[in-house]
């Protein structure tokens, strides 16, 4: 038993830090906010550095590392709340396309997500007040040499940014994750509409498939894509909870920083321990939140047999308690914090974001309970 | 911008032939061999019924003190009741690794109370750190043996937290002190062999200098002890009144005046040593039996969804406690002792109040009865348990410690 980090990914973790510092940090994320389109910049200089690579099998131009190595990235990402589809292309497509993508599919794709050619993202929700896997709804109609797509996605992070989505559509009427068909498609074919999202680093969009015919898109076998594609989200979510752990290690180091420089009653506000108190405590969240993730992240690279609850306590823990930890550290900036120029904020909205996307925290502990129990 | 050689792929050219990724959960053959050796010892020698479940202490005093000495004797004759501690004086040299792997087996099986616990975890390594040679080997082997107890003398009616602010007096008369004051709390004292303590020599200085650790004899006259009623109705703990108490002086600890180097590295063993999470974790199977064999209008407890999204949120908590613990010692495997061992003691007992407070709840009306009759044990449970958040330095001196020794916060007007 050794639950630490080898050498190889401890110098990984710093080379992302030291180049995401060199890149501005967090002033990534305000540009994406203040409505440019940063993704494309992002992703040129990723590649550069092979991020995109990373967990690409070796046999098709990658380095062939498994979850645990990308949650390593995200962390660093979540660091300074990266925008770009990052989670989206790495942890959910890339191992989603070498499972089920046929040689000819993963000969066009995944080399070119490991030169950083390609990005990719997912449009599961035809209805954003259902949860998964009941909000997907979609029915794709087969054609003489392929399937007619028609409905709307909805909750679709940065369609416009990337070259092709996994869309996922009923081929037979079941439910759960029965008779779902997963199709690999360029959303240029649809039309994308913007939406108005509390998360401004990560724009979401509307996807609106008007009967489009589409052809050798489909990826796996049909009626049968809802395991893979259960497990993709398991993968999904642990990577945006290596983000949020990023991002919640980032805030205590914001909160014992201003503890040390903001002066009140001639004292450093981190003297007086109403505050110094919660600093501990968001400290011990991002520890335990830590923990979680990484060891969810191995059991999925390993198979381990409690992979799912794993992932299911990450998430919830994750998305919760680190959602506080952004609202405590807000609070200890006191007016500043509330400011938009105060970068809290952008922490929390990613956290409140996530932590209703992919299962609510609620739904998490029931999922631990209905395996446990 | 590019970062000269900081390519992920050169770093993995560079670096992956060399050195494996350490993590792993998986336990070599040796370690697995360890486990079974201790697994068959618990069950040749646990008391009968114990494994299966029927773990009652004797009721009477005297007859438990005496099955707790026959327990320790076993642990002692076994070679495990201190398998950290150095061959020579009674231990095996467990490795890291060992000793958790002997916690995990400790953890599963709950044995009955170690008699020496004191001894073994808190006195042996101070001992052990700061003792002479003489010291060491008269001392070290009667606490394994469980020949003689041990008592701790910190907290003073006066001294609790700021330990540094100790009153009880020790004054030089020639080759012995002469101890006058009084301690609190003492666990044990009235059943103790010696006490450890930490006296006032020197209170001219500032506060931390001056305080010498001794090693005193309980059984003489100078000494006297009072049992004090605890809210869970037992008498563990005492004040102990010293009125022209000895000792000689070859029962310093480190040098004189410079007891508080060791208070300190004691502080540190007893953090480490407070990892309760595999306990919680058998706490938690327990919890989840219970849910099911316990019904409220005919349904099983476990049906119920409020108690399933409790018993979820514990089963989470629990795991990334004892998955930050694992990562703690692992980073003390690899020689890295962080502060992170802060982490333990107050995490794993804030679960464990949450714990014990849910499982007084899922008693029922019946919670309101005591003893043999209290639901699953847990009302006295719930009590004894806010003691862990007192004893050892309270819940919020472990919050200045990760907000000042961890977090690097400035420290607050009381130090
Ligand atoms: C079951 C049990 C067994 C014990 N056994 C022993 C023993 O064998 N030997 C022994 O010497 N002692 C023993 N103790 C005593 C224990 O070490 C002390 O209780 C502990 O150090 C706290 O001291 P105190 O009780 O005087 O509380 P105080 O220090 O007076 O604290 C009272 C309250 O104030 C808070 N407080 C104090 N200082 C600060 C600060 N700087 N910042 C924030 N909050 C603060 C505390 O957290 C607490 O809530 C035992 C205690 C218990 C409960």
């Amino acid at each position: 038993m050794d639950f630490t980090l080898s050498d190889e990914q401890t110098q990984m973790q710093e080379s992302v830090r030291d180049y995401l510092e060199s890149e501005g940090g967090i002033e990534l994320a305000r540009r994406q906010m203040d409505g440019e389109d940063v993704v494309g910049e992002v992703w040129d200089g990723l590649a550069e550095m092979d991020y995109p690579a990373l967990s690409v099998p070796l046999e098709y131009g990658g380095l062939g590392d498994d979850l645990l190595y990308l949650s390593l990235l995200f962390e660093e990402a979540g660091r300074v709340a990266l925008p770009g589809p990052l989670p989206e292309t790495l942890g959910f497509t890339v191992p989603l396309l070498a499972e089920l993508g046929t040689d000819d599919q993963k000969e066009e794709f995944l080399p070119a997500i490991a030169d950083g050619d390609l990005r990719a993202s997912v449009a599961l929700y035809d209805d954003a007040t259902e949860s998964l896997p009941e909000a997907i709804r979609m029915e794709a109609e087969p054609t003489d040499d392929g399937y007619r797509l028609d409905g709307t996605k909805t909750l679709v992070p940065y369609a416009e940014s990337v070259d092709r989505v996994v869309v996922p559509a009923r081929t037979r009427q079941d439910t759960g994750y029965g008779g779902i068909t997963l199709f690999f498609v360029d959303p240029a074919v649809a039309e994308t509409e913007r939406l108005d999202t509390l998360d401004k680093t990560r724009p979401l969009y509307e996807l609106t498939f008007d009967a489009v015919e589409i052809s050798g898109a489909r990826l796996g076998p049909v009626d049968g894509g809802g395991d893979a594609l259960k497990r993709a989200i398991d993968r999904l979510n642990v990577s945006m909870c290596a983000m949020l752990v990023g991002g919640a290690d980032e805030a205590v180091d914001r909160s014992v920083e201003y503890g040390k420089q903001r002066e009140q009653f001639d004292k450093p506000i981190g003297q007086f321990q109403a505050v110094k108190h919660r600093i501990a405590d968001m400290w011990l969240d991002a520890e335990a939140a830590r923990s979680l993730t990484y060891y969810a992240a191995w059991a999925i690279a390993n198979d381990e047999d409690d992979a799912r609850q794993a992932v299911s306590r990450a998430t919830w823990y994750c998305t919760e308690r680190c959602g506080e930890l952004f609202e405590d550290d807000i609070f200890n900036h006191g007016a500043t914090g509330y400011t938009w120029d105060h970068d809290g904020h952008i922490f929390l909205k990613q956290a409140k974001t996530w932590a209703n996307l992919l299962g609510s925290p609620t739904e998490h502990r029931r999922r631990i309970a209905d395996i446990r129990l | 911008m590019v970062i000269e050689g900081k390519h992920l792929s050169k770093i993995t050219a560079d670096v992956s032939t060399v050195a494996k990724p350490r993590m792993n959960f998986d336990y070599t053959d040796e370690q697995e061999a360890f486990r079974r050796e201790i697994r068959e010892w618990y069950e040749e020698n646990l008391p009968d019924g114990w494994i299966e479940g029927d773990r009652d202490l004797p009721d009477d005093e005297d007859e438990r003190e005496q099955f707790l000495r026959e327990w320790q004797r076993k642990l002692h004759e076994g070679g495990w009741a201190a398998i950290h501690w150095p061959e020579e004086y009674g231990g095996r040299d467990a490795s890291l690794m060992q000793q958790l792997i002997y916690q995990q087996e400790k953890a599963r099986v709950n044995p009955p109370p170690e008699r020496s616990e004191i001894g073994v975890d808190l006195v042996g390594p101070a001992i052990e750190g700061f003792g002479t040679e003489e010291q060491k080997e008269r001392y070290l082997p009667k606490i394994l043996s469980g020949e003689e107890l041990w008592c701790i003398g910190y907290s003073e009616p006066d001294v609790g937290s700021d330990l540094a602010s100790l009153q009880c007096k020790a004054t030089d008369e020639g080759d012995h002190f002469r101890i006058n004051g009084q301690k609190i709390w003492t666990t044990h004292a009235h059943k103790a062999d010696w006490c450890y303590m930490f006296t006032r020599t020197d209170d001219s200085g500032p506060k931390h200098h001056g305080i010498t650790a001794l090693i005193v004899d309980m059984d003489q006259e100078g000494v006297t002890n009072e049992r004090i009623r605890q809210i869970t109705d037992e008498r563990e703990f005492n004040q102990v009144y010293f009125d022209d108490a000895t000792t000689p002086k070859e029962n310093v600890l480190n040098e004189v005046d410079e007891g508080w180097e060791v208070a300190m590295r004691q502080l540190s063993f007893e953090r480490i040593s407070l990892s309760q999470s595999l306990d919680l974790e058998r706490r938690f199977d327990e919890l989840v039996e219970f849910c099911k064999n316990e019904t409220r209008g005919g349904t099983p407890l476990v049906e119920d969804p409020h108690v399933r999204e409790k018993l979820a949120e514990f089963d989470t908590r629990i795991q990334a406690a004892k998955l930050t613990y694992f990562r703690n010692v692992s980073k003390q495997m690899n020689g890295d002792l962080g502060a992170e061992a802060s982490f333990g003691k107050l995490y794993d007992s804030e679960i464990a109040a949450d714990l014990h407070r849910f499982r007084v709840n899922l008693g029922g009306p019946k919670a309101a009865l005591w003893g043999d009759d209290s639901p699953n044990g847990a009302a006295k449970d719930s009590l004894a348990n806010i003691s862990i958040r007192i004893g050892g330095g309270t819940s919020d001196i472990q919050r200045n410690i990760i907000g000042e020794r961890v977090l690097g916060l400035p420290k607050g007007d009381q130090e």
